[in-house]
């Protein structure tokens, strides 16, 4: 009975450790202007994601992929109807902008976080278990890492068709994690060192229970760090990859917005439909980096400035 | 010492003259080329490998057939040959008389020329050429300039088919053939075989291939046409050369073409450009009717596809009406039958018109009873309790289980943004009716090698350009003895009736006979619907006014031999 008391107390405490960290985190995060920035244009962006559910709601001709004004049969320019114009077949610009945004947010984050969960643990057990497992996972890393994501892409779309997005978000996720890992592999390198895991040790904790329990907490954060450039990342290949003709073509994106007006013979012609896509890949690219730059700060305390030091 | 005044007269007097003698002198020596954009640089110069436009655009000005259409009336006119040969019907033979030719090298056409180009391509089994020969027992050579064909049977295609095969020199080509002889693999060595200088009979010879960057052709002094008149048309050519450019992308050409970097851009212009060039004075747009099939095939040997009932639900369901307004922006016109509609001798109205004239609505629910009636059923039915269509979830066979999902293959958007556009919209119509379908675009040799070669595929959306204005292809794209590892018959249909009568009609010399066995065919196909016929594009080419004229409008545009021969500088 008074063990389960301890272990109940001990569970809040960690708790209340991780609530004090937060907000400790979240105090310098928004002194740093350029990160309440990005925070800015990522809400806008989510907003955007999230709405990107009611246009076809209100009509069918505004869904992004298939609906078309029946009066439009050209592209034309913003109206009280159609907030951004049609493209060429007298589809709704705002809806595919809008689906765009949901594009985006799922190739970024889904495939900045496999490669991030991937990047952790690899470089974890490397870090860690060092000898032969880390050269023989660190020369995979290697390996990896010098080898051009878009490229590789193109080759694999042109051997077997067009990859749909899920696909296109392994391959990202795949060829991403040499560098989380890298960085996750040196951090982990100090901390095995330290006395506290010296103890997991002596007290008989397992590997797996020194690397998931004592090491990963330490590491964490700096992977969430890695995480917010890898999205940017993520999104700027889909755009590229679609741009190029080797989208998802079930899929609305902004890259495939781009390949549309430019396919068409429109790139000239259209700026309500050119500038849309590539100003929004361009802003949430900036959204995740700013995001990124400000959390540098909160987790290392030597960027803050001279008395902001916590 | 000369005075001030004095020099600066005499350097103006000497400035003056090294310009105006500058100018004279590049103006006497400036040929007149025409420059043409292309979409993409030649594969090769061999005539037997090509495969590929962007070579047949080349080697078309260097190689000549004995026959070939006129491009007003599109009847068959003499060539390289000097009359069209007559059917001899007892001796099953043509006898063909050639016309005082050389070759680019001032030697003579002769008949050993002909007999040894049929010869090759029945040695070696040349694709692209051999089923067009294959009917051929004997080329006799009667002299140097008559050459007479023996056929195995009466066959309706020889003339517009097996005479207008492009003829090659046997100086030039025999010790190829030879060499090829000798190799494990004589076909692959015969095509592998670079060609840098080819010996033509046509209006154009190479003079320079840089590759990556330009080809140039140079007129041929030895052309036959030279000055004759053929089809009332007084033959060239007038320019000194053809300079062919090559871009990559309609943006960079259709910017040349407006710079005055080349005179035309040899490729149809999408509707996104047509504005800007319109309001050019100095560009025309030509517009032209192509003999063109853009289809939607299927495989028929693999379910869910091998069930006619549910290819006709997908024709039903598919709205050409809309491909042909949205996405080909007018320019256009839908296909109800294997036969475009501009070919007004051979093109038969089928029985059924799958889906013309319904509404969105009216669609799903012809499709929807034809399926109902063939024992599918769904999830969630796209015609709902009251009779209103909804979208439906998980279309089941008539076995019960679920459809599995399927992939239309389509040419990537770089390649034909059209085509690839089309497969996307088709594939959300039969999303919207519970059918797991998914528009994959890819690369068009993997798309081909998929579809021919490995024949794993459940639907695909090609085309056919430039289609012989004989309808003969319909029976090598449809007789089951086709359908075979890169066979032409690439949906693996079967029909023993469709057969026999492809076969007869092969066999018909009478042109009025001919055209009901052809109806026939096309009634059986858009009945059965191995392919279902998409739509026909118009041919739309841009020029520019200010440097030459003279471009011939005929059938697939103004990118043919009539045109190259008949341009004439516009000189000031």
């Amino acid at each position: 009975m008074a063990d389960g008391f301890k272990t109940r107390k001990k569970a809040l405490s960690r708790h209340g450790h991780w609530i004090e960290r937060w907000k400790e985190g979240w105090a310098i995060y928004k002194k740093n202007l350029l990160g309440r920035i990005g925070l800015a244009l990522l809400s806008i962006f989510t907003l955007m994601a999230l709405a990107s559910f009611i246009p076809p709601l209100i009509d069918p001709m505004y869904g992004p992929m298939s609906g078309v004004d029946p009066a439009i049969t050209a592209s034309t320019g913003p109206s009280a109807r159609h907030w951004l114009g049609t493209d060429f077949m007298g589809r709704d610009l705002f809806s595919q902008l809008l689906a765009g945004a949901r594009v985006a947010f799922t190739v970024g984050i889904t495939s900045a976080f496999v490669s991030i969960v991937l990047g952790t643990l690899i470089g974890m057990v490397a870090g860690y278990l060092g000898g032969w497992t880390d050269v023989f996972l660190m020369r995979a890393a290697d390996l990896i890492m010098v080898m051009p994501t878009l490229l590789v892409v193109l080759i694999l779309a042109a051997l077997f068709g067009q990859l749909n997005i899920w696909s296109i978000i392994l391959i990202i996720a795949l060829f991403r994690w040499p560098g989380v890992s890298r960085v996750i592999r040196a951090q982990t390198l100090t901390l095995k060192e330290r006395p506290f895991i010296d103890a997991a040790r002596v007290a008989g904790a397992s590997h797996v229970r020194i690397i998931f329990r004592h090491i990963m907490p330490n590491v964490l954060p700096l992977s969430f760090l890695y995480m917010t450039f890898r999205v940017t990342a993520a999104i700027n290949i889909e755009a590229a990859l679609a741009f190029l003709g080797f989208g998802d073509p079930g899929t609305v994106s902004w890259g495939m917005m781009l390949q549309w007006v430019w396919k068409t013979g429109h790139m000239f012609k259209a700026p309500y439909w050119l500038l849309p896509p590539g100003i929004c890949i361009s802003l949430i690219t900036l959204a995740f980096y700013l995001l990124g730059r400000a959390m540098d700060e909160v987790l290392d305390p030597r960027l803050r400035k001279e008395g902001e030091r916590y | 010492m000369i005075p001030k005044k004095k020099k600066a007269v005499f350097f103006t007097v000497f400035f003056l003259g090294c310009l105006w003698t500058g100018v004279g002198f590049g103006a006497s020596k400036r040929a007149a080329y025409l420059k043409v954009g292309l979409f993409a640089e030649p594969k090769t110069l061999n005539i037997w490998l090509a495969s590929d436009r962007w070579s047949f655009s080349v080697l078309s000005k260097i190689y000549q057939g004995l026959v070939t259409r006129d491009p007003e009336t599109l009847e068959l006119i003499p060539w390289l040959a000097e009359t069209l040969p007559v059917y001899d019907p007892q001796t099953l033979s043509y006898t063909v008389t050639l016309r005082d030719a050389e070759w680019s090298d001032g030697s003579p056409v002769t008949a050993e020329d002909v007999a040894f180009t049929g010869n090759l391509i029945k040695e070696f089994k040349i694709p692209r050429h051999y089923w067009r020969w294959n009917f051929v027992k004997a080329i006799q050579v009667k002299d140097a300039k008559t050459v007479r064909f023996v056929l195995e049977k009466p066959m309706a295609i020889f003339l517009s088919r097996t005479l207008t095969t492009p003829i090659v020199s046997k100086k030039e080509w025999e010790a190829v053939a030879q060499r090829a002889r000798k190799a494990g693999k004589p076909l692959t060595a015969l095509m592998n075989h670079k060609i840098k200088n080819p010996i033509g009979n046509g209006p154009f010879v190479l003079k320079t291939w840089k590759q990556g960057a330009y080809l140039l052709l140079t007129k041929n002094p030895h052309f036959f046409g030279k000055g004759l008149k053929i089809a009332g048309h007084v033959l060239g050519p007038h320019v000194d050369g053809v300079l062919f450019k090559f871009y990559g992308t309609s943006d960079a050409a259709i910017l040349a073409l407006k710079k005055g970097d080349i005179d035309m851009y040899w490729w149809s212009v999408q509707a996104g450009y047509l504005g800007d060039l319109k309001k050019n004075p100095k560009i025309t747009l030509f517009r032209n009717e192509r003999s063109a099939m853009y289809y939607m095939g299927f495989n028929l040997r693999k379910p869910p596809f091998n069930d006619v009932a549910l290819r006709q639900a997908v024709a039903t369901l598919i709205d050409k009406d809309f491909i042909i307004t949205r996405i080909l922006q007018g320019d256009g016109e839908r296909m109800d039958s294997v036969v475009p509609k501009g070919n007004k001798f051979y093109y038969c109205r089928p029985d059924t018109l799958w889906g013309a004239g319904l509404s969105r609505e009216q669609r799903v629910k012809a499709a929807y009873k034809r399926l109902v009636e063939a024992g599918y059923s769904w999830k969630v039915p796209p015609v709902d309790e009251s009779g209103k269509g909804v979208r439906a979830k998980e279309i089941r066979l008539p076995g019960g289980a679920p459809m599995g999902p399927f992939t239309i293959l389509t040419p990537p958007a770089d390649y034909d943004p059209l085509r690839a556009m089309s497969g996307t919209i088709i594939q959300e119509w039969l999303r919207a009716f519970g059918m797991p379908a998914s528009a994959k675009p890819m690369a068009f040799g993997s798309l081909l090698d998929q579809v021919k070669v490995r024949r794993d595929f459940d639907a695909f959306i090609l085309a056919y350009g430039k289609l012989s204005l004989d309808p003969d292809w319909i029976r090598a794209f449809f007789h089951s003895k086709n359908d075979k590892v890169r066979g032409r018959n690439m949906s693996g249909y079967h029909n023993p009736e469709f057969d026999r009568i492809a076969d007869l009609s092969a066999a018909t010399m009478d042109k009025k006979a001919r055209r009901k066995l052809i109806c026939d065919m096309q009634k059986i196909l858009m009945k059965d619907l191995p392919y279902i016929p998409l739509y026909t594009p118009k041919m739309i080419e841009a020029v520019r006014n200010d440097r030459f004229s003279g471009w011939v409008n005929t059938l697939e545009g103004i990118g043919n031999i009539w045109s190259f021969c008949l341009v004439k500088p516009i000189r000031p």
